[in-house]
Order: structure tokens, then C-alpha cells, then sequence
């Protein structure tokens, strides 16, 4: 999986293909043709193939020879196997996260727990995504119950670090052996790991590939396809991308791949933090050119009527109904979509949203967040069962439970995919080169990302760009000045 | 006999004020130490916030339309439930209903009436042609939200103020209906000339009570729009909210609230003062 930004998977040169991949490629390629079966040391011939994400698994990569041989994956700190979970000492703790739509999956994982360790207990304790951004710091930081908890990466993790919230990992066997090493960045600071990102998240469009075969259309992948899709797939009575423009979350996702393809990523990584820390204004080029990306896919008839009305629990219903083609969140949508429609399963693919006719810096976006973390002022003995749960969680058979249950990729070492269908079918994306959510750039959530996403938003909405960015970077230059 | 309510009066309200006045000469992310800056969040919030000033006038402007349509519903609704009837009783009820509800669920209820696509409002509107396709955008408009929203409100709470105005005008001695009929006025002469006088300090309760709740207004707009689209439906304590936790300036958030108080208070003075006018000093 090539990727880079806060956090990067350079270490892999190309992509670790999921072994759910491999399970559908590489094995029955190796079955018919027995003699050319990877094997380490021999040669082999694509760069980047990977035979799925286990410490077993081999990777075609340029050798010392300089010839493309099978080698070792090497996902976790080093080619040593991952750990079995800690034994915790009696007691009861707080898992504090934001996942309501997991509760039950993580509840009976608990109980595994609660039954191998009898005599610790864990209770979990939710709040809705956007409360728990918001308010989290505030209620965990009074809270010393509350052990273990999760943030999201970016702004949040950097405040529970500023607040000294969080407990150095690095040194933990599991945080070096069972976990994707190139997935632990966004839970890194000065080298040292301080949360462990459970989720690998793949930000890019989901669209129905039983609608795509039925029409006869073929998956964009250049900027003028996505528009000549849109108008077809509009003229043919579907809503082509069913973007939730009334849910500011959800809304933004397409701002990642807007990003990635704008310019190189340094220069994504300049612009952004200059918008970031007040020095530019939207107005600048890189951004106004997003800006009137945004509005070319409104005149194409891309997003819904009414778009800006459009909501995060209508845009899923749309998709599960077959009503739209595309929709355009994330691999954390799909569970939604099967729960709203259970004929859906299967059906959902994954694609990247190519925002250019040049060839692309990057085919698509990960994010790894859900970031656990044990608190660094809960007591000595509620931070081992912390640590304990956390190592529970990074066993293979637990995290997969976990990934199954949920329809989620995780960063968990040696984690099979099979027995879901939909992170199955979606897994072909850890091959491509995908760039960490740029959108998390922009450090400062209430005053610049969701400032300049409601910006673009009103953009779809019809409002004028110069003047929309305009007004919006005044407001912008305002709210950091405060 | 007083030190004990004062105490818990001290410990809930008064404690929590000072403290807020005293953050609010404070830069603070809720991180860091607090530095005292002193005035000059206040002088910034004069001076240097164009989205403060929206919002001041957003939450003007829903007050503004929840106060006239709430207290004109609700003196409506109660004057044609004046009676103690089985029929009227349960009306109250009916009416009442929506004040029990949680808020969030109001929201859901309303942000699926006002869905611009498969609405029942839009629908509805679209189905006896009074309505073009796409239809009206009610929550996605930054030239509808807030006005959408305050409807909400009005629906959500018309119900508490009417059992207020019926407690108000059944205090109305019924001999001044009486003499009124035999004079030979109209029920339009009799509303004007008694009811609408006699309701004149439960209005002022229903009034103030309104604006206070229309200047504290946050579950609703936070379930429908979260203050969107583009800061159209934001009011003021969304916006310390959104200051506060995901801007994380504790310190501004708390010179915002003092502005709340403060417009608040000033407001109350001034419907007090209306009252003095028509009363006297009664």
C-alpha cells in the first residue's frame, strides 16, 4: 500500500494486497500455474504484490540484487510473530468512543474479555461522533475511570497529547508486533506512540457495481469520465453520487480526493497548512481551483437535487434503494448501506475519485484513526487492565472478530477478511497508492475545516466562489485571531 | 432559614457566572494554562468578529418570529379552549403534546417534514401544485434554515404557553363577558375590548418567557442544521458551543456567553419597562 502523509506506508514500496486480496488473485493464480507460486527469494514479476497481510506473507520487491524477488512482508516492528493479550489485574474501567453503531460487536468482545480475566470489568461508555469531538477531552480529562479511550487523528489526538492524556505505548510488545507499523503515525509523536490507530479506513466512494454492470458503465477514472458518468447516469433516471451536502461530515470525505490529485503532496501539505495557521486565504489558486472542481460536478448534475439538503441518513437509504450509483463517504458507510438493505451485500465496491485527465499523484484515500489510547492519569492498576484490553483488542482473532462484526479494516496484523463479504470486495484498494486524508491537514476543526467545508458546500449550492471564499477566509482570518 | 437555599443557589448559579465572567479575560483552549488578556476578548468580539455579528442578528431575527408567532398561536389556541369541556381538556393535552417530547426527537421528526426531496412538506406542496420541482430547500437554504427552524420552535413549545394563557384568562371575571353581550358587542369587541387587556401581564410572561427561550435555543438547531448551511442557522449559543468545544477558546466562549447575558438582560429591562408603560406601576 503506497501512501504518504502524517502517517505513511512507504516502508511497504508498493501495496500489501489484504490477504482477502490474495484470496481472490494471487491463490488462484497460484493454484493453476502451481510452478510460479511466490515463494521467498524467487523471482517474481509486478512490483507490489503482495500475498496478503500476515507475517507470512510475501511481498515482490527489488532485492539487494536489484532484481524483483518475493520477500517477507514485514508489517509489524520486526519479522517477529504478534503477542497473545496481557492478563490484567481485577478491577473495572471505562472504554470511552464514539461508535454507537458498534456497541454490540465491542460488547461481546468485552464479554471475552470479562470471561478469560475473571474479575475485570470493562463498561463501555458512548457518545455520537460529533459530541464526542467536541466534548471528549473535557469529560475523560475529570474522568481517571476512564482508562481507556479512542481519538480521532489530528486536532483531537493533539490535544489529549497537549493535556499529557496520553500514555507512551511504544515500548508495549503488541504496539511492535501486532500492529501495521505504517498505520501507527497518526498516533506518533517525536517517535514516540502514544495511540494505536485500530481502523484502517479507505475514504473513497463506494458505488454499486450491480447498477454499474446493469447500465453498462464503466468505473471513472479520469476527471472528464466522472462528469460524462454523471450526465449519463442522470440522464438514465440515478442519482449518480449520492452526497450528503446537509451533513458537514460526511460532506467533506470528497474533499480528500479533491486534494490528493491537486497537486503534489507537498504542495498540498504547504497550502493546507498555510490556510491551516492563517498565512493564506482561500482564495488562493490551489484552493479556488477545488472550489470550481466542486461546481463542475454540480453543473453535471453529479449530486442530488437539493443537494445541500441532503442528509447523511437519506444519502445511505438513496444507495441501499439502488436509487444512486455512488456514494461517496467511505468503507464505514457500507455497514450502514447492508442494515438499510441486506440485498446489498456483495454489491458494493470501491473506488477512487479521480479529480484529474493527468496521471494521478495518488488512486485513493486511507485514514487510520479510532486511536486507543490508555489515560495517563487513570491509577496504575486501571492502566494495566487498559493496557490489557488494547492487547486483547490487537490479537488477530479478536481485531478480526471486530473487523467482521463491523465491516471495518483494521491495523491489525494477520487479520482475515473473508468471512466478510464487503470488506472482501473493497480490500483490492490497500493495492493502490493512497494518500493518508488530507483533509485532516487542516488541524483547526472549528475554525478553518469545517469554516471552509461549509464554504464549499454553499459552493454546490449555488453561492458565488469568489465571493463565498472570500467572505469565508475573512471569517476564517477572524476566528484565528481570537 | 435563607443560608441553605443560598448556599446551594451560590454553589449552582452564582459560582458558575463568576467563574465564566473570570474566564472570559482569559485565552484558554481548555488545554493549556489560562493567561489573563483581560478586555480584550471583549474588545475583539467588538471590533474584529464578523460571525459573532451574524449570529447576533440570526438570533434576532428567530426570536423575532418565534415571539409573534408563538404568543399569537398560543393566545389563539387558548381562547377557544377557555371552557372546561371534555373536548377542550383533551385539546390541551393534544396541544401540550409536543413539549414533552425530547428535542432531538422533534428535530428528526421536523428535519424528515422539511426534507427537500421526500418531505411531506415539499410533497404535500408539490402534489396540489402550489410547488415546482425541485421544491424548496427549507433546511439547506441558507434563505430558509433559520426561519424553518423557528417554526420548529413555535410547534415544539406553542403548547406550554397556551396552558399559561388559559391559567392567564380563565382569572377573567365572566360578569365582564356578560355585561359585554348584553351591550350587544361582538366577539372581536369583546376580545379587544377585555380579553386582549386582561391577558395583558400573562402576555408579558408568555413574551418574556419566549425571548428568554429563543436566545437560549440550541438542541433544535444543533439536531436540524448544526448552525448551517454556512453559519445561516446559527444562533448564539451554537456558536459558543462550537467556540468552546471545537474551536477549543474557552476563554472567547466565555466573553460570548457574557454578551448572551448581557442582551438577555437588556431585553427583560426593556419588556419590563413596555410593561410600567401600560400599567402603571399595578
Amino acid at each position: 500500500m503506497k501512501t504518504k502523509g502524517l502517517s505513511t506506508f512507504a516502508s511497504l514500496r508498493a501495496g500489501v494486497v489484504a490477504l482477502v486480496a490474495s484470496a481472490l488473485v494471487i491463490t488462484p493464480l497460484a493454484v493453476a500455474h502451481a510452478a510460479d507460486a511466490p515463494t521467498f527469494g524467487k523471482a517474481c514479476t509486478t512490483e507490489g504484490v503482495s500475498t496478503g497481510q500476515k507475517t507470512t506473507s510475501l511481498i515482490c520487491q527489488t532485492g539487494a540484487n536489484g532484481k524483483l524477488t518475493w520477500q517477507r512482508v514485514r508489517l509489524g516492528g520486526s519479522y517477529a510473530a504478534p503477542v497473545g493479550s496481557l492478563t490484567p489485574p481485577k478491577g473495572t474501567i471505562e472504554f470511552h468512543h464514539w461508535r454507537g453503531e458498534d456497541k454490540v460487536v465491542l460488547q461481546g468482545i468485552i464479554d471475552k474479555f470479562q470471561a478469560k480475566y475473571p474479575g475485570t470489568f470493562i463498561n463501555q461508555v458512548i457518545m455520537t461522533s460529533g459530541d464526542y469531538g467536541n466534548l471528549a477531552l473535557t469529560k475523560i480529562s475529570a474522568n481517571p475511570k476512564a482508562a481507556v479511550f479512542v481519538t480521532m487523528r489530528g486536532g483531537q489526538f493533539g490535544n489529549f497529547y497537549k493535556a499529557g492524556m496520553l500514555k507512551d505505548l511504544t515500548s508495549q510488545r503488541y504496539t511492535k508486533q501486532n500492529f501495521i507499523q505504517s498505520a501507527l503515525t497518526p498516533g506518533t509523536v517525536d517517535g514516540r506512540i502514544y495511540g494505536l490507530p485500530y481502523q484502517s479506513l479507505f475514504n473513497n466512494p463506494i458505488y454499486n457495481a450491480e447498477l454499474f454492470t446493469k447500465n453498462g458503465w464503466k468505473v471513472p477514472t479520469t476527471w472528464s469520465q466522472t462528469l460524462a458518468f454523471c450526465k449519463t447516469a442522470k440522464a438514465a433516471g440515478y442519482i449518480p453520487f449520492a452526497w450528503p451536502g446537509a451533513t458537514r461530515g460526511n460532506a467533506g470525505q470528497i474533499l480528500n480526493s479533491f486534494m490528493m490529485n491537486s497537486a503534489p503532496y507537498a504542495t498540498v501539505l504547504k497550502n493546507a497548512t498555510d490556510i491551516d495557521t492563517g498565512k493564506a486565504d482561500l482564495t488562493i489558486d490551489w484552493f479556488t481551483n477545488i472550489a470550481k472542481q466542486y461546481k463542475q460536478m454540480a453543473d453535471a448534475g453529479c449530486f442530488p437535487a437539493n443537494a445541500t439538503g441532503y442528509t447523511d441518513t437519506v444519502a445511505p437509504a438513496d444507495f441501499a434503494a439502488g436509487k444512486a450509483a455512488i456514494y461517496p463517504t467511505g468503507t464505514f458507510g457500507m455497514s450502514s448501506v447492508t442494515k438499510l438493505n441486506p440485498d446489498m451485500k456483495g454489491k458494493m465496491k470501491i473506488m477512487g475519485l479521480i479529480t484529474t485527465d493527468a496521471k494521478p499523484y495518488y488512486e485513493g484515500i486511507t485514514n487510520n484513526t479510532f486511536i486507543l489510547s490508555v489515560n495517563a492519569k487513570a491509577s496504575a492498576s486501571d492502566q494495566r487492565i487498559a493496557n490489557a484490553f488494547i492487547s486483547f483488542l490487537a490479537t488477530a482473532p479478536i481485531a478480526q472478530e471486530y473487523a467482521v462484526g463491523t465491516s471495518q479494516h483494521v491495523s491489525v496484523i494477520d487479520v482475515d477478511y473473508s468471512a466478510n463479504i464487503d470488506l472482501l470486495n473493497t480490500s483490492d484498494i490497500m493495492g493502490k497508492k493512497l494518500l493518508l486524508a488530507p483533509r485532516f491537514l487542516f488541524l483547526n476543526q472549528g475554525v478553518v475545516r469545517d469554516k471552509l467545508e461549509d464554504a464549499l458546500i454553499a459552493i454546490v449550492g449555488g453561492a458565488d466562489i469568489t465571493k463565498t471564499l472570500a467572505d469565508t477566509s475573512k471569517i476564517i482570518k477572524q476566528g484565528l485571531g481570537a | 432559614m435563607a443560608l441553605p437555599a443560598f448556599a446551594i443557589y451560590s454553589f449552582l448559579y452564582l459560582y458558575p457566572s463568576i467563574s465564566n465572567l473570570w474566564n472570559s479575560t482569559k485565552r484558554w483552549d481548555g488545554v493549556l494554562p489560562p493567561e489573563f488578556i483581560g478586555a480584550r476578548n471583549f474588545t475583539y468580539l467588538a471590533t474584529n468578529d464578523d460571525l459573532f455579528l451574524k449570529v447576533v442578528g440570526n438570533n434576532f431575527r428567530f426570536a423575532f418570529v418565534v415571539v409573534i408567532l408563538q404568543t399569537t398561536f398560543s393566545l389563539l389556541f387558548a381562547t377557544f379552549l377557555l371552557n372546561n369541556t371534555k373536548t377542550t381538556i383533551f385539546l390541551r393535552v393534544v396541544y401540550f403534546f409536543p413539549t414533552i417530547l425530547s428535542s432531538v426527537s422533534v428535530g428528526l421528526i421536523w428535519l424528515f417534514l422539511y426534507n427537500p426531496n421526500y418531505g411531506l412538506i415539499n410533497a404535500t406542496a408539490k402534489s396540489i401544485g402550489i410547488m415546482k420541482e425541485p421544491g424548496i430547500n427549507w433546511l439547506g437554504d441558507g434563505r430558509y434554515a433559520l426561519y424553518a427552524i423557528a417554526i420548529t420552535q413555535v410547534w415544539f413549545h406553542t403548547g406550554q404557553m397556551v396552558v399559561i394563557y388559559v391559567a392567564g384568562l380563565q382569572q377573567i371575571p365572566a360578569e365582564l363577558y356578560e355585561a359585554a353581550e348584553v351591550d350587544g358587542a361582538s366577539r372581536w369587541q369583546q376580545f379587544k375590548s377585555i380579553t386582549w387587556p386582561m391577558a395583558l401581564p400573562t402576555t408579558a410572561v408568555v413574551v418574556a418567557y419566549t425571548t428568554i427561550q429563543s436566545f437560549r435555543a440550541f438542541d433544535l438547531v444543533y439536531a436540524m442544521t448544526q448552525g448551517g448551511p454556512n453559519n445561516a442557522s446559527d444562533v448564539l449559543v451554537t456558536l459558543i458551543y462550537n467556540t468552546a468545544f471545537a474551536s477549543y477558546k474557552f476563554g472567547y466562549a466565555s466573553a460570548q456567553s457574557v454578551l448572551l447575558v448581557v442582551t438577555v438582560l437588556l431585553i427583560t429591562w426593556l419588556q419590563r419597562r413596555t410593561l410600567r408603560v401600560n400599567y402603571g406601576d399595578r
